[in-house]
């Protein structure tokens, strides 16, 4: 696929913050990003977003995840590089908001460049403890997913993770995933819960995507290092985690109609 | 400037109260003709009537219960439409326009999604409402807010825009999560 010298020119020459660098940035296409707080030992919501990445790549779309390489990667994720179904996993050495939101910003444009005609996302693990200086890290917040089970604590520090990403960027989408759940019910429950706190308290609407049943091959997947829509694709697991993808992929489409 | 503050709900009568002062919000001029009218099995909080002739029924629920205002509202509506020839004969003074579609507003503490969506689907005429109380200094105000409904060409609520809907998504069913209720019933209590 030709490329052409302004896709890859930041590459090698520096960044200048500016008009001129911003009008550059806004002309190339790039791959949506979706920032997710993920703590540091959180290896379940880690294992949701890879698992996430090889469902949105099964569904015929880029799937990148960036992560920062400081802290204990290793347990955390597996190889970086390619992975099952084409999805990717990049480790950066950014070691605050900017310059994580930086590497995303090329990333997605990079990918975007290679894969012009798909849609594409590039799932970035965020820190919680960078949270309070994401002042100039709009392009990780402006879209964000959250990972809460049904347990009323586990509600109310999501809640506080909406509340914090609402305050650093009043414009982002944020999105809630309602994991280990038994029933549709108790997800739809859990979700209500936290957008009426959210609409009530913040004025902010969240975003359904779903849910991700309490399925043992999850853990099963987390273990093993397998992507369980791979290892187990009728699993209840696997349906639930490509609904996910299904909408947040669907979501993109729309946006993209509306121009 | 004394600092604005929300707060819990009112007493039923004094949130009534305060309710029915601010009336105007809800667009049309409207114009209280009756209050708590017992209508079907239950009382009606008030009947309206804006400057065209159009009734409206308005409805103060209860917190966590708002699915039943919904269809109480339904019923209060109907038991209203059919006696609005009726009470043109008795008040033609009233104005009233028995041939346009009675308007429902229905006012609660929050609505969920399921509520919003029951509503928008029962069409135009159905409104629902939510009240706020804010202590302003000394006092407390009830502040109202469009939940859904067509565009108001009343005076609007001076708080921002109305809480957007937001709406669990899921297009699974328990049978596609593959827990079984035997399996289900061991977490249950949990």
């Amino acid at each position: 696929m030709p490329r052409s010298l302004e896709d890859v020119v930041h590459f090698y020459l520096p960044e200048v913050e500016g008009p001129s660098s911003a009008q550059r940035r806004a002309k190339v296409s790039a791959h949506t990003i979706v920032g997710v707080p993920i703590g540091d030992s959180d290896v379940v919501r880690a294992a949701f977003v890879w698992n996430l990445a090889v469902e949105i790549s099964r569904a015929g779309a880029s799937a990148t995840v960036l992560a920062p390489a400081a802290g204990d990667t290793a347990s955390l994720w597996p190889d970086p590089g390619r992975g099952p179904m084409g999805s990717e996993l990049v480790l950066t050495f950014a070691d605050g908001m900017g310059d994580l939101a930086h590497a995303a910003v090329d990333l997605a444009q990079t990918r975007a460049a290679e894969s012009p005609a798909g849609p594409g996302l590039v799932l970035v693990r965020l820190p919680p403890a960078w949270l309070p200086k994401a002042a100039d890290a709009g392009a990780l917040l402006a879209r964000v997913l959250l990972f809460t089970s049904p347990d009323t604590r586990d509600l109310v520090e999501t809640y506080a993770l909406v509340k914090r990403v609402v305050s650093v960027a009043p414009g982002s989408t944020i999105g809630i995933t309602v994991h280990g759940v038994r029933s549709v019910g108790e997800a739809r429950g859990a979700f209500s819960r936290l957008a009426a706190a959210s609409e009530r308290h913040l004025f902010r609407a969240l975003v359904s995507y779903g849910l991700i049943v309490d399925d043992l091959h999850v853990y099963r997947s987390i273990l093993n290092r397998h992507a369980v829509g791979l290892a187990h694709p009728q699993a209840a697991a696997s349906r639930s985690i490509g609904e996910v993808a299904q909408l947040l992929l669907g979501d993109l489409a729309e946006e993209a109609d509306r121009g | 400037m004394a600092e604005l503050q929300l707060v819990g709900s009112l007493p039923r009568a004094e949130l009534h109260e305060r309710v029915r002062a601010r009336m105007a919000e809800f667009g049309g001029a409207l114009r209280v003709i009756a209050e708590d009218l017992l209508g079907a099995d239950t009382t009606i909080d008030w009947i309206a009537v804006d400057v065209q002739g159009q009734v409206a029924v308005v409805l103060l629920g209860q917190a966590g219960r708002e699915l039943e205002l919904i269809a109480t509202g339904l019923a209060q509506r109907a038991w209203v439409s059919a006696r609005l020839k009726d009470w043109l004969q008795l008040a033609p003074n009233l104005g009233l326009q028995p041939e346009a579609k009675v308007r429902l507003l229905l006012i609660g503490t929050a609505f969920d999604g399921t509520a919003r969506q029951a509503a928008e689907a029962l069409g135009e005429a159905v409104e629902l409402w939510t009240h706020r109380c804010v202590r302003n200094g000394a006092g407390v105000d009830v502040l109202l807010e469009r939940a859904t409904g067509p565009a108001s060409s009343g005076p609007r609520s001076r708080l921002p825009a109305s809480p957007p809907i937001s709406a669990f998504r899921s297009n699974l069913s328990d049978p596609q999560l593959g827990l079984s209720a035997a399996e289900r019933a061991e977490f249950e209590g949990s």
